[in-house]
């Protein structure tokens, strides 16, 4: 499904990403992991689109398409979401608002039939109840005034009515109590199918406790040190990426 | 030379060979330098010819049709030495001040008794080519009575330039109430012009959302005085200037005395060639302690020709006071824009989606109803791509 080879990113004149190679399937859970300042979230902002990166180097391959080459309107049309670490406030646009455009902006690019208020909000319903949410957020504005955690539970919902293909889920666990963390997980393991993939980084092994991943890789400094199954994960929790870094 | 000379040559009125004398305000005129006064220069002024429409109308320099409402009347008695002294000011703050004065069609005084409640809609009707039309309404508010104002604009298509000037004096005595909205959707080939002048007695409370969205020029001087403890001031405005439009507010609110409060807050949006200039000054006086007052200005610039002159000031010469005060002045937030587009939003829509947000800040806090919407329905027309915002309005909004 995706595929990346050697990529280079830099921000203003500091490279940030120094070769990263990853291939993922269809079906596949992957952790990127990895300290802080490691890179790991402009991986996530790079394959989103988000233009404060240049790419100076390397290829992404998404289903087939040369995914840098796309707007990032165009990659979330393609089935790529992007579950950013800080979600953005938007004062004066209705949650709503934004969750219905963005389905039926979808919807149109996948040749589906808009969906009309009462259907969207039936469905809309169905998930707030996944992600235990008050429908009153639909009514808000978008993450105006939102905790840590409403804000990533905001995240989480557009995941599920968007339905992406690829998910990118950038620090989704940060600043999550632990009974967000497991509805969260919960929310992201409902999107598991054979047909979906998802990209999940993260600093701290606790989300993998509920999304299980099939691969694991350790990211440092611009590039994928080590690769291995979930129990790296395991491994990194108890030496530390120290530990890791120095074997 | 001043588009008005004729206009002044045949006017008996006191100032008219002062205002002849002394001309339009140019650019070394602080307060003027960014107004294009060149179309009001180049025009050949003429006398207008009032109409009629429904309602409490201005046309012409004329009112018409003043509502027969339980605890409004028109005053018997003359203009106070307090409200001469007001218009005085008014008059001889610049050359246009003076001309306003001497071309005066009708100088209309309202009085609103003690307690009452009233509710006076104002609509500006358009005036035809090159009339130019100016009135002055003077409008007491009796102790604890409550009076909205709601003055709005004909927006017929003309195609030459028109004109229509209105002074405001507005005296609220003690716990009154005033809730004035100006929403100005003129024709584009008109030059608005709008003098408030308010003041304010103990435990009063102003109100003005001032919304311009028309007219090929917009001209807003506005002065609130804070005259009685208590009293509070709260001003917001919306400006929108696409193509060469050319909208231009100079406010300036006085805490007279102390424990008085007020807040002030102005956006502008700015698109192809249009020019938005907002001066806004707070004066606290020394005397005038516990007073407390909040600024906040932001500038949306939409197009590389668009431009904006924003000048906030604060004056405060007393300690014990609160104050905060912004201004911003930028294009639309790039993590904004990515934010939405990253869901899937086309650009276009994700930039009608900000700059509707932008503009609601205001839009939201119109106190009426039925103006809101339709303060809603044409910013929403004026926004390339509103419609996906209006349709979702219309799906989800009760």
């Amino acid at each position: 499904m995706l595929t990346i080879r050697n990529l280079h990113a830099k921000v203003g004149d500091k490279p940030i990403l120094k070769g990263i190679n990853l291939e993922i399937q269809a079906g596949e859970v992957h952790a990127i992991m990895g300290p802080n300042g490691s890179g790991k979230s402009t991986l996530s902002s790079v394959l989103a689109g988000r233009d404060d990166y240049e790419v100076t180097d390397g290829e992404v391959i998404y289903q087939g398409q040369n995914l840098l080459e796309l707007e990032p309107e165009e990659r979330a049309w393609a089935g790529i979401f992007l579950s950013f670490q800080y979600p953005v406030e938007i004062p004066g646009v209705k949650n709503i608002y934004l969750l219905k455009a963005a389905v039926n902006a979808i919807r149109e690019h996948r040749g589906q039939p808009e969906l009309k208020a009462g259907e969207f909000l039936k469905l809309v319903r169905e998930k707030l109840k996944v992600m235990q949410m008050d429908e009153a957020f639909l009514h808000r504005n978008v993450n105006e005034g939102f905790s840590g955690g409403e804000k990533k539970r905001n995240e989480i919902l557009q995941m599920q009515l968007l339905e992406p293909t690829l998910s990118l889920l950038d620090e989704t666990d940060s600043g999550l109590d632990v009974d967000a963390l497991k509805i969260v997980g919960e929310g992201i393991n409902r999107m598991r199918d054979p047909g979906r993939a998802v990209l999940l980084v993260t600093h701290y092994q606790r989300l993998l406790d509920t999304v299980k991943p099939d691969f694991v890789h350790v990211l440092a400094d611009g590039e994928i040190k080590l690769s291995g199954d979930s129990s790296l994960a395991q491994r990194l929790e108890r030496e530390g990426y120290e530990g890791i870094e120095a074997a | 030379m001043s588009g008005f000379d004729t206009l002044l040559s045949q006017s008996s009125a006191p100032r008219a060979s002062e205002a002849r004398a002394v001309g339009l305000p140019n650019a070394r005129v602080e307060r003027w330098k960014y107004v294009p006064t060149r179309a009001l220069a180049r025009t050949a002024w003429i006398a207008p010819s009032p109409r009629s429409g429904n309602g409490f109308t201005l046309s012409g320099g004329q009112f018409d049709g003043v509502p027969k409402t339980a605890g409004l009347q028109v005053s018997e008695s003359k203009l106070t030495a307090q409200e001469t002294a007001r218009l005085d000011a008014m008059a001889t703050a610049h050359g246009f001040g003076l001309t306003q004065d001497a071309l005066d069609g009708q100088r209309l005084v309202l009085d609103v008794a003690p307690s009452q409640e009233v509710t006076l809609p104002l609509k500006h009707l358009a005036n035809q080519s090159q009339e130019a039309g100016f009135a002055t309404l003077v409008i007491r508010v009796g102790a604890n009575a409550s009076l909205s104002l709601i003055e709005t604009f004909e927006a017929c298509a003309s195609t030459d330039p028109n004109l229509d000037s209105l002074r405001i004096i507005l005296s609220l005595a003690r716990d009154a109430r005033v809730n004035h909205l100006k929403f100005q959707a003129a024709n584009a080939h008109q030059l608005s012009f709008h003098a408030i002048d308010v003041d304010c007695g103990e435990n009063a409370q102003y109100t003005l959302d001032s919304i311009d969205f028309g007219s090929k020029m917009a001209r807003s001087d506005i002065v609130v005085t804070l005259n009685g403890r208590h009293a509070n001031a709260d001003v917001r405005g919306l400006a929108l200037c696409n193509k060469t439009q050319y909208h231009d507010t100079h406010l300036a609110i006085d805490h007279a005395v102390g424990e008085t409060t007020s807040a002030m807050m102005f956006r502008n949006m700015v698109d192809g060639k249009g020019e938005a200039t907002f001066n806004g000054r707070v004066l606290i006086r020394k005397d005038s302690q516990g007073s407390a007052t909040e600024q906040s200005v932001a500038n949306l610039l939409l197009s590389d020709k668009a431009r904006v002159n924003p000048k906030p000031e604060l004056e405060i010469y007393a300690d014990d006071v609160t104050a905060s005060h912004g201004c911003t002045v930028g294009s639309l937030n790039a993590t904004e824009l990515f934010y939405l587009k990253s869901r899937g939003i086309s650009e276009a829509d994700a930039r009608a989606f900000l700059q509707y947000a932008f503009a609601e800040e205001v839009v939201a806090r119109v106190a009426h109803p039925e103006i809101r919407e339709q303060i809603e329905a044409r910013l929403l027309g004026e926004l390339t791509h509103g419609e996906l915002i209006a349709e979702l309005k219309d799906a989800f909004d009760v």
